[in-house]
């Protein structure tokens, strides 16, 4: 049975506190208070129960590179951000992955798989930015 | 659970590429030539599915009434329906289920994009708001970036090399050649593709398709409609839908792409037949890696094995299992709302005699795969040739 709807209205802002989270160098996840499964950013519903009460869980911004792409042809808005990759990483003691912006990455031989990197804070115009650890 | 058989009666393309016509032009081109292939007029359209995203790049969205009212057919209810690059799939699946239904015995289902008048800068900035753009798009990843991420994890994990994607591309450019009406015909080697520059490592420019305008569209009908037209036509035999996570971060298998697995299942299952089954396939190569995954995820392969099957000829023309044999998104072009609808085009036009050179020899059963975005939506189509003797 689905609680009543009335209980799952959307967190206010939930994209600033992740944007807040990211400035004190963590990542803002929803965590079930049914089951304890972890997500990103604004959900309604757990993905693995479908329960619809989470409460927010600040995990350390620290990871490990799970694939990336090093940007050659910047999109607009990235053309002044240098050599550049956008990279997918794993999260410290979680099975969560996120992506950011990691600046000054020339070729693959500077961000092997599995290099450590760190959420250094969140960039108006390039996002979630990451540096190596 | 669907009780009624659906079939093509007729089908058509414009030309991919740089169109200078307007989008309704484009629109209007296809849906003529679909509607004459299937001996019929505008008055025997009971509905139409109309597939686009960016029709506000050629000021005009709300389609549908604007090309029904074209067609002379202004009573005619439509509709628009946008799924990224998958949205022409998503689109014909839904013109599948009515028909299937009953609620229409014969609909229009169409496909038009107009985007290179823009700009590639700009295209690719449209491009990425079909991305999960808060992840990807705005922490600086294009398009090829997304699907290089996917190369690149499919690389590590399977020890696939550049060589090996740029197989994919060279194979589908020698299909392309064959094709009138594709965007680029032109033969290139392996070495071509790796000496083109670098867009987003690992992928290079030959990886990826180029921004194409254009339309495609085809008549569904009943069986009984078909049949009294007395021309040929195609069975839909199997219609599948899958999802995915939005975001490539969102799954734990960067090597596959989960709605593919779903769509097929259900495909194959409502066909009753397995991919040995399958004759040819139209599959979404927006970039090489892509090829390799779907044919990967779609049965055709074993799960890291495609790469050898390619580069030993499995997918060519001649092959095993041809791939693509219209050029695919890499050589045909990708007009992103019309491109699911294109690849029943080029099954209709393999079926019913009309792909000249590039014809799939002894072929009776194909499918068509087309995905949105990094493959969060996608649908999977399998047809069947009827022999009209």
């Amino acid at each position: 049975m689905m609680e009543k709807l009335a209980d799952h209205h959307p967190k206010s802002g939930s994209r600033e506190r992740f944007i807040a989270a990211a400035n004190r160098k963590k990542i803002l996840a929803n965590k079930c208070v049914k089951c304890g499964h972890l997500m990103l950013e604004t959900v309604l519903f757990c993905e693995k129960c479908s329960g619809g009460k989470f409460e927010d869980v600040e995990l350390e911004g620290s990871g490990t590179v799970v694939t990336y792409t090093i940007q050659t042809v910047a999109p607009e808005g990235f053309e002044d951000a240098g050599s550049y990759a956008w990279v997918v990483f794993k999260i410290d003691n979680a099975q969560l992955r996120a992506s950011g912006f990691l600046s000054g990455i020339q070729t693959p031989k500077d961000l092997p798989i599995g290099t450590r990197v760190r959420v250094t804070g969140y960039d108006s115009k390039h996002g979630l930015m990451l540096q190596k650890q | 659970m669907i009780s009624n058989k659906v079939c093509i009666l007729g089908a058509g393309s414009t030309k991919y590429g740089k169109l200078s016509e307007s989008i309704i032009e484009i629109a209007l081109s296809a849906a003529k030539d679909a509607i004459e292939s299937a001996g019929i007029t505008p008055k025997d359209i009971q509905a139409g599915y109309i597939s686009n995203v960016f029709g506000i790049a050629d000021k005009q969205v709300h389609m549908a009434p604007v090309i029904m009212s074209n067609l002379g057919i202004s009573h005619v209810p439509g509709l628009t329906i946008e799924s990224a690059c998958g949205s022409g799939s998503v689109m014909f699946r839904e013109a599948y289920a009515n028909v299937a239904a009953g609620f229409y015995d014969c609909v229009l289902a169409l496909g038009v994009e107009k985007v290179t008048h823009t700009g590639t800068a700009h295209s690719t900035t449209l491009f990425s708001y079909c991305s999960d753009f808060f992840y990807e798009g705005g922490n600086g990843a294009s398009f090829p970036g997304l699907f290089a991420s996917m190369a690149r994890a499919y690389m590590t994990t399977h020890k696939a090399t550049e060589e090996d994607l740029a197989n994919v591309a060279v194979k589908n450019h020698e299909n392309g050649v064959l094709n009138p009406k594709a965007h680029v015909r032109k033969k290139i080697t392996v070495d071509d593709v790796l000496k083109s520059p670098v867009v987003a490592s690992p992928l290079k420019l030959l990886d990826c398709c180029p921004f194409s305008d254009g339309a495609s569209a085809a008549i569904l009908c009943s069986e009984e409609f078909a049949r009294k037209s007395g021309r040929p036509y195609v069975e839909i035999i199997g219609s599948g839908r899958g999802a995915s996570p939005a975001a490539v971060q969102g799954r734990e298998d960067i090597t596959t792409i989960p709605s593919t697995v779903a769509a097929a299942r259900q495909a194959y299952k409502m066909a009753g037949i397995t991919p040995k089954d399958i004759d040819f396939a139209e599959v979404h190569d927006c970039f090489t890696i892509a090829e390799i995954i779907d044919i990967e995820d779609l049965g055709f392969f074993p799960k890291g094995k495609a790469a050898h099957a390619v580069r030993d000829g499995a997918t060519r023309l001649a092959g095993e299992i041809p791939i693509n044999p219209s050029g695919g998104l890499k050589s045909k072009g990708h007009p992103i709302g019309a491109t699911g609808v294109g690849q029943v085009v080029e099954v209709f036009d393999q079926f019913t005699g009309r792909a000249g050179e590039r014809t799939v020899r002894d072929a009776e059963i194909a499918l068509t795969h087309n995905f949105g975005a990094t493959g969060a939506s996608a649908a999977v189509h399998i047809f069947k040739k009827v022999d009209r003797k």
